[in-house]
């Protein structure tokens, strides 16, 4: 079933991966100790959080009387971080559903990682309302429930209890949906792991085994969760919008408020999805499996809904003049140039100018101004809700009431509290579990490995057949020689056979580390698993000529090893006989 | 391969036969009009036929240019059918030539703004608040506008198109990674277009459409105009799609590609339901009698259109769209096609006959106040009127708000429809009782004229009252008065398409249907040499 | 309750795909078929029958609606009216932002734990794998090897060793 290409699409997948490098190079980072890169990040997450709680502490011991807010501006910083967090929550589900429904492949690198920062950033976004009510221990009021006071319900004609149904839902059906795409990929890493940890892993991955009807139940579930997720996501930041179009001055709105919230959202989203991913590519080593490509398309999409935003603020104030409705003009009039006109300049240039130079190529591939751009458009979009909140709250319809509202280091100190639960959250994310998601990388390999397209791709299928039908020939040569056999077949008594035990073969857990050997790297190894060879033993067995012809079908940047001592270096190790193969290796210089 | 399309005689025949009946019907509309509508009736349906029309041409255009940029592969073997309703723009720029026409020699008067004095303050005549847009809502600017922007579309159309078909004939690059020199170049076209037409699509429609209801004005218009000409211009391309595979062409576009385009149908229907609640809700929710006052027309005395609008639109396609098998079967999709054409073409009704209707029976306008105006359970406004005949305003807001608190306004909000609700509102609610279908209404007609006439003059009348009176912005304001004019009443052609309404929209669609049967002629049907023509033939597979 | 199971691995899905293909002309029984991801096409060879899922999305999502819905006219027309805002009691825009929200967190709830229940999936549990590899680079075709006399399973492993590609050939009891 090879794919049909055209031949302009890009690889997404570079490095020659086969199937077991794709397992190897994502799921490592989890078995490994972290580097420092992480600890640093740990310590750096862990101090935020520290003094971020200490803020929180303080918010809920002195009350909310310790921000800033005052009569006329009752919502400021809280409510602004609350709408920036759920905006940059939404770029997880649009990866994953929207660009599933559209078939848009490079979404495979980065929505495992993307929908983990929506569950994150709601968590983040749904703190400030809670502690926004001033009294968090009585949140649960806000739920519908007969109560004892009255029965006195909750008014659900107000877009802010709207909101609690939309933040509760998106984050239940997020949850749902990253977790259920999770669970094969966590029972690979059971499959891989021992002791313990495969038992943790065993539990959470749900007893996951491959089967096809599970897969085909767990794609069509797949499927729909996305097509819930989609006008889910629409529906959430659409909401949030009814928020300040209904609530925030009486008789001001602007009914473009629902899609270009929802923009801004993407935008903002995927701007939050690059800053984190371009560092998390480099930290992992996951550059092969995040590339250019990706970064290119996301660029593009953060130009794309950039000049979408564009186009509704000049709308909104287009219409503001063409509307004849004083009201509305003044709000315009007010932003732009009324007390906080430094932050609608904020928001106009980080939202609207900066992600303009992603017309161009060089930018939106070079990793630098990417980085910058994404951290830029954040501040933009921060920006935007404090302009919608505070400088239209801070101009009402009665002058003497008019206020200036800047915020105490409390209310910046819960800010800072949330980038460092954020940051937390994705960093033991980053040590639990495959940042980028194994099982759907694996079945873009075939039309989007570098070796089936773009420049470097073998001219035709055909010779991948004939490839692997050499290989798959010579693997039966080698079992020969070895405990692996296609054909010793299952003579062994059937009878005598006890609970899971393997008969025949010697399990794959056998399996030894063969870059033990120098010059084998994670990625011949995979080559040579794929052909059969797991073991040093039978590595020790295998002729170097089969070796090599393995090497050359894999492709020229593996030709130029050389395999010639692999086998006796293999057999040292098989032994046991490590200080002498240390020996060899130091005169060996690179095993060749 | 069956690859060329030909336009055949039959084809032929039939498209001048609707287009004949178009014209009979015009003709028809042009001597039976009431005296003093200045045919409005016949004019409006120009405009309606021609911003449905053209606006599924550019929309196609957007979509060739949408397509580009993504990298999308999948309807490749399809895109000359979008290409080919793109053609149809030259024409749309023609039509809105016409209306162009029309508006100059004043042969139409379906834009309140155009009327004599309108801008000018010691005109009887004069409306500050068009006056305030008078910058926009001139006619150098109207034609400037929309033809210049109109014939800047079609020079992108032109440029997909020819981009396009030159790739046909040439096979050069067919199979290179940096793609055709056609494919290139076409990318950067495509990425110039996408602002272009999302910056002025706006525009056009803000003066072809929304400035008929010319006090009214909502940010999210123009995307929900966008959305109904997305769902037809999907509805047309999977009806040529049946077609022409019934004629035995286009082999390599699959029942999985019609998938697929039925999940766009049932995607964009939903997005453009999602608009149209938005738009609903804040107007609804906020009340701002400057903005509610169109939905209030439109749920008072056009039910029929506004219902009818949601079911056609959202509630069928949704039902029987949401199932996956029916997204293949032939049968299902060309009612869902034609239904969601004739849907979103009584979109285009709703928003332009209103305006023009009220235009044609109030054309002096009252200068009433919509602020504080309520709507009821069913979205209808209530309470909407602070006057009495004779020009004093006898409510504010304070006086609604007491009704709802002595527990019986709910008694009133729910039984309305018996005429007697609204008694307590104001002096002449009996206006109120038609629902939209009170014939009587029309009798209000005459009576309201001679008293608001009276009230056009009196531009000041209403300062001093409710919040915003200070601001001096209101006295403008057809706002809530429209209660006074006895909204119920009946109109053929305006209330519900009559056969004029119907025949010319068969005209219309007889020449678009030419514009693109001539156009799928004169290039292969399937581009062999686009770079994604194989992965388009194999969509799925 | 041991089982025995015979199955043949193989490195690549249209190895696999080709394999199926043969066990079905040759009539063969094909217990099950695991694989590290899903393979495209796999379905219709194996006879499986299209997911109802979506059934019971539909279900529960109704479900979702009307207890939304109804619940809030009944709340506020009959259990406690209060106006709000100008609004009438029974203000249906209102309604239909949580109407949707809980239509879709019903849908998505029932699904999912339909989805777990009829997979026989869950926290906990622990099914039996045949082979570590399968969720890393391994396509298995398994077949059922219960009770076989030494001729019948004599004849699935030559056929397994038959088909082309084929990897490995195990018999394992779970």
């Amino acid at each position: 079933m090879s794919a049909v290409v055209a031949k302009v699409r890009k690889p997404l997948i570079e490095g020659y991966k086969t199937y077991h490098d794709i397992t190897e190079d994502i799921c490592s980072p989890t078995e490994k100790v972290p580097n420092i890169w992480w600890i640093v990040g740990m310590v750096a997450s862990l101090s935020l959080l520290a003094f971020g709680g200490f803020c929180l502490l303080y918010t809920i011991w002195f009350g909310i009387g310790t921000w800033n807010l005052n009569r006329t501006i009752g919502w400021g910083w809280d409510i602004t971080n609350f709408v920036w967090w759920i905006g940059i929550g939404h770029a997880g589900t649009l990866i994953s559903a929207i660009l599933l429904l559209f078939r848009q492949k490079w979404r495979t690198g980065v929505n495992r990682a993307a929908e983990a920062m929506t569950i994150f950033a709601v968590i983040c976004a749904a703190m400030f309302p809670g502690i926004h009510t001033g009294r968090p221990w009585f949140d649960w009021f806000m739920f519908p429930y007969p109560n004892t006071r009255g029965p006195l319900w909750v008014n659900f004609n107000s877009p802010l209890l709207w909101d609690l149904f939309a933040i509760s839902t998106y984050f239940t059906v997020s949850l749902l949906f990253w977790y259920t795409g999770l669970v094969p990929d966590l029972a690979t890493l059971r499959d891989r792991s021992t002791g313990m940890r495969k038992k943790i892993y065993n539990f959470f991955s749900f007893g996951w085994t491959g089967a096809a009807k599970h897969w085909q139940r767990w794609e069509s579930l797949s499927l729909i969760l996305a097509g819930l997720a989609t006008p889910l996501v629409l529906s959430v930041h659409t909401i949030v919008s009814f928020d300040f179009a209904t609530s925030v001055i009486p008789g001001w709105h602007t009914t473009i408020f629902p899609p270009y919230f929802v923009a801004g959202a993407i935008f903002s989203g995927f701007a939050m999805v690059l800053t984190l991913m371009l560092i998390t590519r480099k930290v992992l080593k996951l550059e092969e499996y995040i590339t250019l490509e990706h970064i290119e398309s996301m660029n593009k999409i953060i130009l794309l809904t950039g000049t979408i935003v564009g186009v509704a603020y000049l709308t909104e104030l287009f219409i503001a003049w063409y509307s004849g409705y004083v009201y509305e003009q003044f709000a315009f009039y007010n932003r732009a140039l009324g007390p906080y006109w430094w932050s609608y300049f904020a928001m106009m240039s980080c939202n609207v100018l900066s992600p303009q130079f992603f017309w161009f190529k060089k930018i939106r591939r070079s990793i630098v101004w990417t980085f910058v751009l994404s951290i830029v458009v954040n501040i933009g979009m921060w920006f935007e809700r404090f302009v919608i909140i505070a400088t239209t709250l801070a101009r009402d319809y009665l002058p003497s009431s008019w206020s200036y509202y800047s915020p105490t280091w409390v209310e910046v100190g819960v800010y800072i509290l949330t980038f460092g639960l954020f940051m937390t959250l994705f960093l033991i994310f980053c040590r639990v579990a495959p940042v980028i998601a194994v099982a759907e990388v694996k079945s873009i390999l075939k039309s989007s490995g570098d070796q089936y397209v773009g420049p470097n791709a073998k001219e035709h299928h055909h010779d991948d057949h004939h490839q692997d039908e050499t290989i798959a020939a010579k693997v039966d040569d080698v079992a020969e020689d070895t405990t692996y056999s296609s054909s010793s077949g299952v003579s062994a008594e059937t009878d005598t056979q006890t609970e899971t035990e393997e008969v025949v073969v010697a399990p794959p857990s056998a399996k030894d580390d063969l870059k033990k050997v120098e010059g084998i790297g994670p990625k011949i190894e995979g080559l040579l698993n794929d052909a059969g060879i797991y073991t040093w033993r039978q590595l020790a067995n295998t002729k170097v000529e089969f070796i090599k012809e393995v090497l050359d079908k894999a492709g020229p940047r593996y030709r130029i090893h050389d395999p010639g001592t692999w086998p006796k270096q293999a057999e040292m190790a098989a032994d046991g006989l490590w200080d002498e193969l240390k020996k060899w290796q130091d005169e060996l210089d690179g095993g060749k | 391969m069956n690859n060329n399309f030909t336009f055949t005689g039959s084809q032929r025949t039939l498209t001048f036969a609707l287009m004949a009946i178009g014209l009979l019907a015009l003709l028809f509309g042009v001597f039976t009009s009431p005296e003093g509508t200045h045919q409005a009736r016949v004019w409006s349906n120009i405009l309606h036929n021609t911003a449905f029309f053209m606006g599924i041409a550019f929309i196609s255009t957007f979509l060739i240019a949408c397509k580009i940029s993504a990298y999308s592969g999948w309807h490749t073997n399809f895109k000359r059918i979008l290409e080919a309703f793109s053609m149809f723009l030259p024409i749309g720029l023609l039509l809105v030539l016409i209306i162009v026409a029309g508006l100059w020699t004043g042969s139409h008067h379906l834009y309140h703004w155009a009327a004599d004095g309108i801008t000018d303050p010691n005109s009887a005549n004069y409306d500050s608040i068009i006056d305030g847009k008078s910058k926009l809502l001139n006619p150098i600017m109207y034609t400037v506008g929309t033809l210049g922007i109109i014939g800047l579309w079609t020079f992108f159309a032109f440029k997909f198109r020819s981009l396009s078909v030159s790739e046909d004939k040439d096979d050069h690059g067919v199979g290179k990674h940096e793609g055709s020199s056609y494919w290139r170049s076409s990318k950067v076209w495509a990425a110039i277009f996408l602002p272009v037409g999302g910056f002025l699509s706006p525009f056009v429609i803000l003066w072809l459409i929304m400035s008929i209801d010319s006090h009214w004005y909502s940010t999210m218009f123009f995307w929900y105009t966008s959305a109904s000409w997305l769902v037809t211009a999907v509805a047309f391309t999977i009806l040529f799609i049946i077609y022409l595979k019934s004629l035995g062409h286009l082999q390599q576009v699959s029942d999985e590609h019609l998938h697929d385009l039925g999940k766009y149908l049932f995607g964009f229907s939903v997005f453009w339901t999602y608009l149209w609640f938005s738009q609903f809700m804040l107007i609804w929710y906020a009340n701002v009698g400057e903005e509610t006052i169109y939905f209030h027309t439109r749920t008072r005395q056009f039910p029929v259109l506004f219902y009818g609008n949601l079911i056609m639109n959202f509630a069928l396609p949704f039902l029987i769209l949401v199932a996956n098998s029916t997204k293949r079967m032939y049968g299902i999709m060309t009612f869902m096609a034609v239904l969601l054409i004739f849907g979103h073409w009584i979109d285009f009704f709703q928003m332009i006959k209103p305006g023009v209707y009220e235009g044609l029976h109030h054309h002096s306008h009252d200068h009433g106040d919509g602020h504080g105006s309520i709507i009821d359970l069913d979205g209808k406004p209530v309470n909407v009127s602070k006057y009495q005949k004779d020009g004093e305003p006898v409510l504010v807001q304070n006086d609604h708000g007491h009704d709802h608190k002595d527990g019986k306004t709910h008694n009133h909000d729910h039984d309305h429809g018996d005429g007697k609700a609204h008694n307590h509102d104001h002096g002449d609610g009996h206006h109120h009782a038609g629902d939209g279908h009170d014939h009587e209404g029309k009798d209000a007609h005459g009576h309201d004229h001679g008293a608001h006439d009276a009230h056009g003059k009196d531009k000041g009348h209403d300062h001093g009252h409710g919040e915003h009176a200070a601001h001096g912005h209101d006295d403008g304001h057809h706002g809530g008065g429209h209660g006074d004019h006895g909204a119920g009443g009946f109109e053929m052609g305006y209330h519900l398409p009559g056969f004029i309404e119907i025949g010319m929209f068969l005209g219309f669609l007889g020449l678009f249907l030419y514009v693109v049967f001539t156009a799928l002629s004169r290039a292969s049907l399937i581009p062999v040499n686009d770079t994604y023509h194989d992965e388009s033939t194999h969509h799925h597979v | 309750m041991a089982k025995d199971i015979i199955f043949g691995l193989y490195n690549d899905e249209e190895h696999l795909m080709a394999a199926v293909d043969k066990a079905n002309e040759a009539g063969l029984d094909i217990w099950n078929v695991y694989t590290p991801f899903p393979v495209h096409g796999l379905d219709p060879k194996l006879g499986l029958s299209e997911s109802r899922l979506h059934i019971a999305g539909f279900v529960f999502g109704m479900m979702g609606t009307l207890t939304a819905f109804l619940g809030m006219t009944w709340i506020f027309t009959r259990d406690w009216p209060i106006i709000f805002g100008g609004k009438p009691y029974w203000s249906v825009p209102a309604f239909i932002p949580i109407t949707f929200e809980l239509t879709v967190l019903f849908a998505s709830i029932g699904m999912v734990v339909v989805f777990y229940t009829v997979c026989g999936l869950g926290p906990g549990v622990t099914n039996p794998v045949l082979d570590d590899r399968i969720t890393d680079d391994k396509f298995c075709l398994a077949f059922d090897a219960n009770g076989l006399s030494d001729s019948e399973l004599d004849k699935y492993r030559d056929f397994l060793n038959g088909t082309r590609h084929i990897a490995e050939v195990h018999l394992k009891s779970i």
